[in-house]
């Protein structure tokens, strides 16, 4: 009985520890842009479109290119994996996830970030009046 | 109105049905069963006739109600216009409640059946009244002008032409003007998914409070054993029905959301997986349960964690902690929601473990007598394999709140995390599901164990190898492959010779050859998928993948937003017209793309639109430096100067308007003029406004300006010339950009997903008929 009792707290601590470092490895930290350029890790930027910047989609490496400040207000070049995503010009903020290499940002994902998208907000509802 | 105190009066019978159930409870007799019985039929008539009034405020318009203009409009067709009903928070609450409460009527009478109603009806009360707890705090019957009281009521003479209005206080001239057009749903939500899927999930959500339910009545009644009888067909649907709206769910995003694939590990997701898995895994540990008695500790645990996983993926999801973590936009539900889901988790929660800690004692000690090689042990440790799968998606699904707190900021984990913890969890499962077959009760000979194993072990060995051949190099990947070959053989030969013999205990065989087949698609869907993004330009055959030839023919107009774009696709001597569509939504102010799926026996050709270019041919963008000439369109272009003369008046300052020209020459057949296309700043927003050439024909617009103090021959223009003459009828090349990819052997997962169901179905009418046995 003693046995299994340790047996199975072994197995229970090994799974534990593992899916501690498993997690630590893949967690996506919340940074900008400065420390983003110091980190070989895959992280997340925060910040603001720079719409007046150029901008633009290459079909043949399926890249679309732009700016963004993070809310250090440093200003960085974003090449994002895909075509543009949805709700971009709108976005109030966006969220790029990737890594820095050589001198921009490699983003694999981008979450735009639109809060009063489908909420019922005064303007709205005046429009329906 | 009516709405508001309909919920009152269902939330009221709920609280009459608690305290009654529990006198019952405590006096153990039936003196006030008749009021226990009538309080919950109230409550239930009472959640019904909100529900059909809700329903007929959409069907008939009335937005002078927040939830109809939040999320309807008059030109929604019917069944759309029904779904608005759950589309909203309010909404899917009182879908909750409503799922909720008729299913309490048909728990009642199996309960009163088998002399466990009381005790049953008093925790499924609890529930209904938390569930309308929550529809109190966000009434789905809230007026527009409640929720807008500064734009909408007004006092006073009613304006000539507004028809929109409703007396609030007559006698003081106070009125309310409503909207006559709803929002309209949103329109990632319409198409026919919406019509069924939520409700499949909500029923799911609803079963997992049944065992649940079962197992606190079997603590409070002190019968540690016949409570598991009772439950488990009742478990056993719930995991059902849960596990179809989940892959429900996952198809949808496959084929009409256009994720690319069917499971995103996105925390929506999760949320429903996660009580899934607790489901299944205690359906393993109550099977030995009514087998041998043991178990007790764990199946209370498990059946009380089904449904605490339930409310906590709800707190997830719905109370607004996720935030910024994920591609669904996750609504602030408010501060009183959220401690109310937060309450309703920690409530139900100490309810269950606390009881579960009281009457641990004086539970009986149950010998273990079966050994380790017994089926009793394999499904002991396959439900604890499960449970870790669970606890790993929990803590990966909670990262943002587990960083917020160790860190102070929220941070999601890679959906790298979810395969890496997974992937060995589920080699044990498929290895687990193959032996546990080949074990008897109690314990087994290594004989009889032998007897059957080589067969399936040298078949999925030779299918592995194939495979290893073919490609497959991956080492977790051969292995994963090889255990789920094993589980696939394993229960094909069992659940063969089961079912020869009776078919209705062949559920189990079954339902595991489905997850068999699941895993063996996750891994040649997912794992050995081939995606390549290719521009097409209209007209010209591109070969791409695997000898695929895709001709990018035209595109058509659904309607004014909606476009489909046909794409010839020819392979292996057949030839296809697919139709992936771009949503150009007003709505949402977005472009939703939707992809098209060419199923073939072996595999899906997966088409996902990126977007639409128009090469203009009469547009050109050049650079000049000051004083540089250049040539395009039959023109020739200097770039004089830069006209900065409203900067220098001051007026960049002062703030405002200003405006900063770009003088440019145009020459064409030996005549010049001179234009200035402008760039205009007012209040930091930038214009480029265009300068046309009389005689030349062309247009030109400041792209970019880049002028240089120090050295103003150093200044450079940026301008983009178009050639007005020209007109539309010059056909335009358009090129669609589109991702495609090949999903090999994707079928096994859809196939799995029925396997599995009908496996379900079957285990569910043995339990049925089990539990209708007497002891």
């Amino acid at each position: 009985m003693k046995i299994k009792i340790l047996i199975a707290s072994i197995i229970i601590v090994a799974a534990l520890i593992f899916g501690a470092v498993s997690f630590v490895e893949t967690n996506v930290e919340y940074t900008d842009f400065q420390s983003a350029m110091t980190s070989n890790k895959k992280v997340q930027v925060k910040g603001e479109w720079l719409k007046e910047k150029e901008h633009g989609y290459d079909a043949g490496k399926n890249e679309f290119t732009f700016f963004m400040k993070d809310d250090n207000n440093q200003e960085m070049k974003v090449v994002l994996k895909g075509a543009k995503p949805n709700n971009f010009e709108i976005a109030t903020s966006i969220v790029v996830k990737g890594r820095f290499r050589d001198e921009y940002f490699y983003a694999s994902e981008c979450l735009t970030k639109c809060p009063s998208k489908y909420e019922g907000d005064a303007e709205t509802m005046k429009k329906t009046l | 109105m009516v709405g508001t105190y309909l919920i009152y009066f269902a939330f009221l019978c709920a609280v009459v049905s608690i305290v009654s159930n529990y006198i019952t409870f405590k006096r153990k007799d039936d003196r006030y069963i008749q009021l226990t019985r009538y309080s919950y039929h109230f409550a239930t008539s009472g959640v019904m006739t909100f529900c059909a009034l809700l329903i007929y405020l959409i069907l008939t318009h009335q937005f002078q109600y927040t939830y109809v203009w939040n999320y309807s409009s008059t030109d929604l067709p019917l069944p759309l216009l029904i779904s608005t009903f759950y589309a909203g928070q309010e909404g899917s609450f009182s879908l909750w409640a409503l799922f909720t409460a008729v299913l309490g009527v048909f728990l009642m009478q199996y309960s009163a059946r088998k002399q466990f109603e009381s005790e049953v009806m008093l925790v499924w009360s609890l529930v209904l009244s938390f569930l309308l707890l929550m529809l109190i705090v966000k009434n789905p019957f809230a007026l527009i002008w409640d929720s807008f009281p500064n734009d909408l009521i007004h006092s006073g003479e009613i304006p000539m032409g507004v028809s929109n209005f409703m007396w609030i206080d007559q006698a003081r001239g106070i009125w309310a003007q409503f909207p006559s057009e709803g929002k309209g749903l949103n329109p990632l939500l319409q198409n026919y998914w919406m019509v069924i899927h939520p409700q499949i999930l909500f029923i799911g959500f609803t079963s997992m409070a049944v065992p649940y339910t079962f197992a606190l009545a079997g603590l409070l009644r002190r019968d540690y054993q016949g409570w598991v009888k009772i439950a488990k067909p009742w478990t056993v649907f719930g995991g059902m029905v849960l596990g179809t709206g989940i892959i429900l769910g996952g198809y949808w995003a496959y084929e009409t959301l256009g994720w690319g694939g069917y499971w995103g590990w996105d925390p929506v997701e999760n949320s429903s997986l996660i009580p899934w898995l607790v489901c299944i895994s205690s359906i393993h540990t109550m099977m030995a349960q009514r087998r041998s008695g043991t178990f007790v500790r764990t199946n209370f645990i498990l059946s009380i964690m089904c449904f605490i996983m339930v409310l906590y993926s709800t707190f997830l999801t719905r109370s607004g902690v996720l935030g910024d973590t994920s591609v669904h936009s996750f609504v602030d539900a408010g501060m009183w929601a959220y401690w109310l889901l937060l309450g309703f988790m920690v409530f139900f929660g100490a309810l269950g473990i606390g009881l579960l800690f009281r009457r641990m004692k004086e539970m009986p000690k149950i010998p273990v007598e079966h050994s380790i090689y017994s089926r009793e042990f394999a499904l002991f440790l396959g439900a604890s394999t499960i449970c870790f799968a669970a606890i790993f998606i929990t803590i990966g699904t909670s990262s943002p709140i587990i960083t917020n707190i160790i860190k102070g900021r929220a941070a999601a984990v890679d959906i790298a995390f979810y395969v890496k913890t997974t992937l060995p969890l589920g080699i044990i499962i498929a290895l687990l599901s193959g032996f546990g077959q080949l074990l008897w009760w109690g314990t087994s000979k290594a004989r009889d164990f032998l007897k059957v194993l080589p067969v399936p072990f040298i078949a999925s060995l030779l299918f592995t190898i194939v495979l290893f051949i073919l490609g497959v190099r991956d080492v977790v990947i051969v292995i994963f492959t090889f255990a789920s070959a094993f589980a696939l053989f394993v229960n094909v030969v069992v659940g063969y010779r089961i079912f020869r013999g009776n078919t209705k205990y062949a559920g189990g065989a079954i339902a595991h050859i489905g997850v068999a087949m699941l895993f063996l698609g996750f891994v040649s869907s997912a794992r050995y998928d081939d995606k390549q993004t290719v521009s097409l330009e209209q007209g010209k055959t591109v070969n791409i993948l695997d000898d695929y030839e895709l001709t990018y023919v035209g595109n058509h107009a659904i309607d004014d937003e909606r476009f489909g774009f046909h794409v010839q696709v020819s392979h292996a001597g057949s030839s296809f017209m697919m139709m992936p569509t771009m949503h150009f939504s007003k709505f949402s102010n977005s472009t939703l793309r939707h992809p098209d799926v060419l199923n073939l026996y072996t595999k899906d050709f997966y088409i996902s639109p990126l977007s639409v270019e128009t090469v203009d041919k009469k547009k050109n963008n050049l650079t000049l430096l000051k004083g540089q000439k250049k040539n395009i369109l039959g023109l020739g272009i200097t770039f004089i100067d830069f006209d900065f003369s409203d900067v220098q008046k001051g007026k960049m300052l002062e703030g405002g308007t200003f405006n900063i020209g770009a003088v440019m020459e145009v020459e064409k057949d030996g005549k010049r003029e001179r234009i200035k296309p402008l760039m205009r700043s007012s209040n930091g927003a930038i214009d480029y406004i265009p300068a046309k050439s009389i005689h030349g024909d062309a247009e030109i617009t400041i792209v970019k300006i880049q002028p240089n103090r120090e050295n103003p021959s150093d200044s450079k223009v940026e301008i983009s010339v178009q050639d007005k003459k020209s007109g539309p009828s010059e056909p335009q090349a358009e090129s669609l950009i589109i991702e495609a990819s090949v999903k090999p052997f994707i079928n096994l997962v859809w196939m799995g997903t029925v396997t599995l169901i009908v496996g379900f179905v079957i285990t569910i009418i043995r339990r049925v008929q089990e539990a209708r046995e007497k002891d």
